[in-house]
């Protein structure tokens, strides 16, 4: 059994259902993430885990005890907000050793708890000073130290990278994962940010109209999509029509040759079917780490190159649709033209059949 | 041409609020003839009756300011927090004291708490005491209000609120730990206005007969030469102190610099 189960949880607000039928078990030490745009019921779901919202249907248990009902202040979940959330009028000290103060934790104990987590956040020098005295990532750090100190069950973290700039925001990123193994807490973050939700977790939700659309590995959410709007939502995707040939065998038509995909497909002989391909799955003929296997190849027309550091976007017109082709900035490659003509390949083994 | 005439404006307005105050202070030293002294301080502070009326608007004062913060900072904080759409009306309640005259609220107090009504207040000392404190509450809403009102919309007290309840804390322990503190300038500034409005009252503790400082500067105006002149002064000074130390306050909150 899961350390923490929402089953069927519902949210409505008036006639507005944010949340529809949500289900999820969460193992113990896992770093889960909700992922998915505005709107999607994503902090919803955060929010009634923390006992902030009250579920209108649907149970909330956490090793066994079901917190439904439960008042947050009981409940014993640490959470971060994206505002910081820091208590203005108390010191860095302060603020991390308040939840050790309601819990009646003794002085000595807790001044060595907030050591200890301040240590831990790496600000171990910076316990004296007033929350306006930090950068908007060390007030960040401290809210999770805060958070951390009273030993919750559950770590909650509500789109806590969002109002940092970037470079902190990866560095950081990296931080929150790594305290979370060390501690081994079960861990819920909230984002929109697909690269924050694949690079962190131990498996992603992607949420759509109050529902989770899929659930899986970063890897399985990334490359194999279980629907339209998770392929379009996580990483850029081209799109392509292909007519089926031999469903039990796999086989669809595209820009007059056959393609044999990675597994049978569902549909009739003769209808259409819509597929996905990865920008980093397309390859510019002739140029270093080219498809292995069988490989495809259609001639395209370069109409927009877009410089992106490491990686350079091309932007391709091959038989009327339109295609992204993402190849690596190399010093001894320069990249085509716009209105350069030139062969892609790519092996249709990475094709991704798009659900409805 | 332009900068003599802003010049004229600023030395009327000058002259037109400050030469009567020169001609109270002037005045208020003149008890001693032939000579300025401050004799007519001295004869205010020495008398007893300024000494029990000063002291018993001051503790009123008090009490109706804790009162205040006791009645106003949660309910403000709630208003806020969870019935946002009541502001409007709870705004209109509170501007209520500014537009019905003191002499109305009093008459309905004492018809409504009289002795031979359900509630008897004013049939004993103490009960007129706390129907007085009440009615200074009620004075000193509309800057109470909207003192702590201003304090509370500096904060972001949604989000303080819930981090504090995911940290175990109940709601006493929110309002006293997290959100009075993070208040507490704007409480004071409130403080000191009502303070000034309770020592100067006149109306409330008139018609309640209670031994307030208001009607003893009244009793002194009517029966005493210098005297009155003097306590105006005294009484200037008292409410610009309290101006002052709203002025003043911020600065001795470490946390509120950043907010400068």
């Amino acid at each position: 059994m899961a350390f923490l189960d929402l089953s069927n949880l519902q949210k409505s607000f008036g006639g507005n259902h944010v949340v529809k039928s949500f289900d999820l078990g969460i193992g113990q030490g896992e770093f889960v993430s909700l992922l998915g745009p505005s709107g999607c019921g994503k902090t919803t779901v955060l929010r009634m885990v923390a006992g902030f919202e009250t579920p209108s249907a649907g149970a909330i248990v956490i090793d066994g005890q079901d917190i439904t009902t439960q008042r947050p202040n009981q409940r014993n979940i640490g959470m971060v907000f994206q505002a910081y959330a820091l208590f203005p009028n108390l010191t860095v000290a302060q603020n991390v050793g308040f939840g050790l103060r309601i819990q009646g934790v003794a002085a000595a104990e807790a001044r060595a708890r907030v050591a200890e987590m301040l240590a831990l956040i790496g600000l171990p020098d910076l316990g004296a000073r007033y929350p306006y005295q930090l950068s908007g990532g060390q007030q960040q750090r401290v809210a999770l130290a805060r958070a951390l100190a009273p030993r919750p069950r559950v770590l909650l973290l509500d789109e806590p990278l969002s109002a940092l700039d970037a470079k902190i925001r990866v560095s950081l990123r990296a931080e929150i994962r790594e305290i979370q193994q060390k501690l081994g807490i079960t861990t819920i973050f909230v984002t929109h940010d697909q690269e924050e939700a694949l690079s962190m977790s131990d498996r992603v939700v992607v949420m759509n109209d109050g529902r989770a659309e899929q659930i899986g590995t970063p890897f399985q959410i990334y490359s194999q999509p279980s629907s339209r709007f998770v392929a379009n939502f996580v990483g850029t995707l081209n799109t392509l029509t292909a007519t089926i040939l031999d469903p039990s065998a796999g086989e669809v038509g595209m820009a007059g040759q056959a393609l044999r995909l990675s597994a049978p497909i569902q549909g009739a002989k003769g209808s259409q079917i819509a597929l996905a391909l990865r920008p980093e799955a397309l390859h510019l003929q002739g140029h270093k780490g080219a498809v292995l296997g069988q490989i495809t190849t259609l001639p395209a027309e370069v109409t927009a190159v877009e410089f992106m550091g490491a990686v350079i976007r091309l932007r391709l017109q091959s038989g009327g649709q339109a295609l992204a082709l993402d190849t690596f900035n190399r010093f001894d490659h320069a990249p085509p033209m716009v209105g350069d003509h030139v062969a892609i390949e790519f092996n249709p083994r990475d094709l991704i059949v798009l659900a409805a | 041409m332009k900068r003599f005439w802003s010049w004229a404006a600023f030395g009327f307005g000058f002259c037109y609020f400050f030469l009567p105050m020169v001609g109270m202070v002037e005045f208020s030293l003149r008890m001693r003839r032939g000579t300025y002294s401050l004799d007519a301080y001295r004869s205010v502070l020495g008398d007893p009756q300024f000494q029990a009326t000063f002291g018993y608007s001051a503790v009123m004062a008090l009490l109706t300011i804790v009162f205040g913060v006791f009645v106003v900072v949660p309910t403000v904080y709630w208003v806020r927090l969870k019935l946002p759409r009541l502001r409007p009306l709870i705004e209109f309640i509170t501007l209520l004291p500014l537009v019905i005259p003191p002499i109305v609220i009093v008459f309905g107090y004492i018809r409504l708490f009289n002795t031979s009504s359900l509630l008897p207040m004013t049939g004993s000392a103490f009960g007129t005491d706390v129907l007085l404190m009440l009615g200074y509450s009620v004075l000193s809403l509309p800057y109470m209000y909207r003192a702590v009102d201003t304090g509370l919309a500096a904060i972001d007290i949604s989000t303080l609120t819930e981090a504090a309840q995911s940290l175990g804390a109940s709601w006493p322990v929110i309002l006293l730990r997290v959100i009075l503190p993070n208040v507490l300038v704007a409480v004071l500034s409130g403080a000191f206005l009502t303070f000034a409005i309770v020592i100067g009252e006149y109306v409330f503790a008139a018609l309640l007969n209670r031994p307030a400082f208001g009607p003893f500067m009244v009793w002194a105006g009517g029966n005493k030469a210098y005297e009155p002149a003097a306590l105006a002064v005294m009484t200037f000074a008292l409410t610009w102190g309290c101006m002052a130390l709203i002025q003043l306050v911020p600065r001795l909150f470490k946390h509120q610099r950043a907010h400068r």
